[in-house]
């Protein structure tokens, strides 16, 4: 079964008209990676998926989106339904002022969990799945924001996992960070789609290449290309894919 | 020779320059605290001579020339609690409404232009709209409620603005973390935005009670009474406050040179509860923000 499916998606801010006719399907516990030059809309296609665009005024979508087979975009679709199964984590970290713990459980908490135990429970596998239980187990009730930026990057991801989505979505996840913590989060991608559908948005072609089954090319609100990865690394269909690839602009 | 190789000059006057405009900035902070302090020095040496256990807590005696302040002060803590009551909740609703659900609205953008027009209008206007309003059409009469919630119309726009600026500093990374994990608008709010904005929201709150407990005009004709030596029963009472004591005893008291010492003792206390609000949200504030890092 498909997990995402989109279907003739046009986006517009106000006038302005930043995603074209898009369609684009995505297999589940695959990883797929959107690339293309800065403005051309990666960003503003994901936060389709998870409907973060609502957040944004005067914002306005034609076309469909489906996920695990539901109409996004229904009337009668709960907003907060809808992100608890498709997750979502920001470029910049962003851990709330809580402790370690209480940054995990929050997610939980909110969707409405109360059972401690289980709280407990889910916290330290998300940590453990995440990568970082072992760097935070003796200070869970430390504050989030002790920790350094590579490690408040991997929290936030546990976070997204701790309520147990179906889709990650990921926009530049390792921007901000030094290379041993981009490596980590690389590292987590490939072990998470045993578990979990991930789309991830990167300006690193290697990333790319290396975390990727898939690849979607945008440029200028359109989507170029979107094939398996190894094809558009060495074999794009399209000239402008390939320019980009190898370097020549973007 | 480039002309960068003859900045030397120059260099020597951006210095000057700048060491001019420093000295000068210098000089005029140093004048504002020399002020305060002579303000603060005057009143105190003025005043600390009548303040003792006795002035804090007996009624005026012999026409206002003798005795203490004791009813006033209760008057005025009793009036900032009751305009406290009325403006702190509605007011901090009302800046999460503009802030957090309206933010673009022109219904928002007419609340904000009327709440910054509100807190222009004179405190005596304040005043005999409280008298009209409070007092005799909906006939509370000169009474403690009558003065709370005239006092609160005067706070309320303080708190609207600080609540809705302590919002808007909150970084809407914080509320997209949060909406993205499932949780709806008013749990994010709840959870998250408000215990981060709680610190600064405290100093507002803080603040307009400081300036509440020295308004002399919106008491005036809403419930200070001139003279009255004993404690309120009931809402619906009057009573005495500090800044209309003031007033009173240095201008139309029975004998004002008589009550002059009695006059600067009653400022100073006033300055006093102003000074211990002010260091209270200080430390309230540190103490928030502490915890909102912890937990
Ligand atoms: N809130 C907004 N209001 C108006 N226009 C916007 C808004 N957000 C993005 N845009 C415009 O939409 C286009 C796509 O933006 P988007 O953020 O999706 O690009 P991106 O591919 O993620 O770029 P980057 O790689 O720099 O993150 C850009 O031209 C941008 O200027
Ligand atoms: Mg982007």
């Amino acid at each position: 079964m498909l997990t995402v499916e989109a279907k003739n998606v046009d986006f517009y801010y106000s006038d302005f008209h930043a995603l074209k006719n898009i369609s684009l399907e995505v297999e589940k516990n695959k990883v797929v990676a959107f690339i293309g030059p800065s403005g051309c809309g990666k960003s503003t296609f994901l936060r389709i998926l998870n409907r973060m665009n609502d957040l944004i005024d005067g914002t306005r979508m034609t076309g469909s989106v489906l996920i695990e087979g539901e109409d996004i975009y229904a009337p009668n679709v709960r907003v907060d339904e809808l992100r608890k199964k498709v997750g979502m984590v920001f470029q910049k970290p962003n851990p709330f002022p809580k402790t370690i713990f209480e940054n995990i459980a929050y997610g939980l908490r909110v969707n409405g969990i109360k059972d401690n135990s289980f709280i407990e429970q889910r916290v330290e596998e998300s940590l453990k799945s995440a990568a970082l239980w072992d760097e935070v187990k003796d200070k869970l009730k430390k504050s989030a924001f002790a920790l350094s930026g590579g490690q408040q990057q991997r929290l936030c991801i546990a976070r997204a996992l701790a309520i147990s989505p179906k889709v990650v979505l990921m926009d530049e996840p390792a921007s901000a960070l030094d290379p041993i913590s981009t490596a980590k989060i690389e590292e987590l991608i490939y072990e998470l789609k045993k578990d979990y559908t991930i789309i991830i948005v990167t300006h690193n072609m290697q990333q790319a290449s290396r975390v990727s089954d898939k690849t979607a090319y945008f440029y200028l609100g359109e989507l170029i290309e979107y094939d398996d990865t190894t094809k558009i690394f060495t074999n794009p269909q399209k000239e402008s894919t390939q320019n980009y690839i190898t370097g020549r602009f973007g | 020779m480039t002309p960068l190789d003859k900045t030397s000059k120059i260099d020597k006057r951006k210095r000057r320059s700048q060491f001019i405009a420093f000295t000068l900035f210098k000089l005029m902070s140093y004048s504002v605290v020399a002020m305060l302090i002579l303000i603060l020095g005057f009143i105190t040496t003025k005043g600390i001579g009548v303040i003792n256990w006795e002035f804090l807590t007996t009624a005026p005696q012999e026409g206002m020339t003798k005795g203490g302040i004791y009813p006033a002060i209760i008057g005025t803590l009793v009036l900032v609690l009751g305009s406290s009551l009325f403006s702190f909740p509605i007011g901090i609703m009302s800046g999460i409404y503009m802030n957090e659900y309206a933010t673009n609205s022109k219904l928002a953008a007419f609340i904000r232009v009327m709440t910054n027009n509100l807190s222009g209008v004179p405190s005596v206007v304040f005043g005999l709209f409280g008298m009209a309003l409070f007092v005799n059409t909906m006939g509370f009469g000169d009474s403690i409620l009558a003065g709370s919630l005239t006092l609160g119309l005067l706070s309320l726009p303080l708190v609207i603005r600080t609540t809705e600026e302590s919002l808007k500093a909150i970084d809407f990374s914080f509320r997209e973390g949060s909406l993205a994990l499932g949780a709806t608008k008013l749990q994010t709010i709840r959870k998250v935005i408000l215990p981060m904005a709680f610190p600064n929201i405290i100093t507002g709150l803080i603040l307009s009670i400081g300036r509440v407990s020295g308004e002399t005009a919106p008491i005036l004709f809403t419930v200070a009474a001139y003279f009255l030596p004993k404690l309120p029963h009931s809402i619906f009472d009057q009573v005495m406050a500090l800044p209309y004591h003031l007033y009173v005893i240095s201008t139309s008291g029975t004998d004002i040179e008589a009550s002059r010492g009695i006059a600067y003792g009653t400022a100073l206390v006033l300055i006093a509860i102003v000074l211990i609000v002010n260091l209270l949200a200080n430390f309230l504030r540190t103490f928030f923000s502490k915890r909102v890092k912890m937990n």
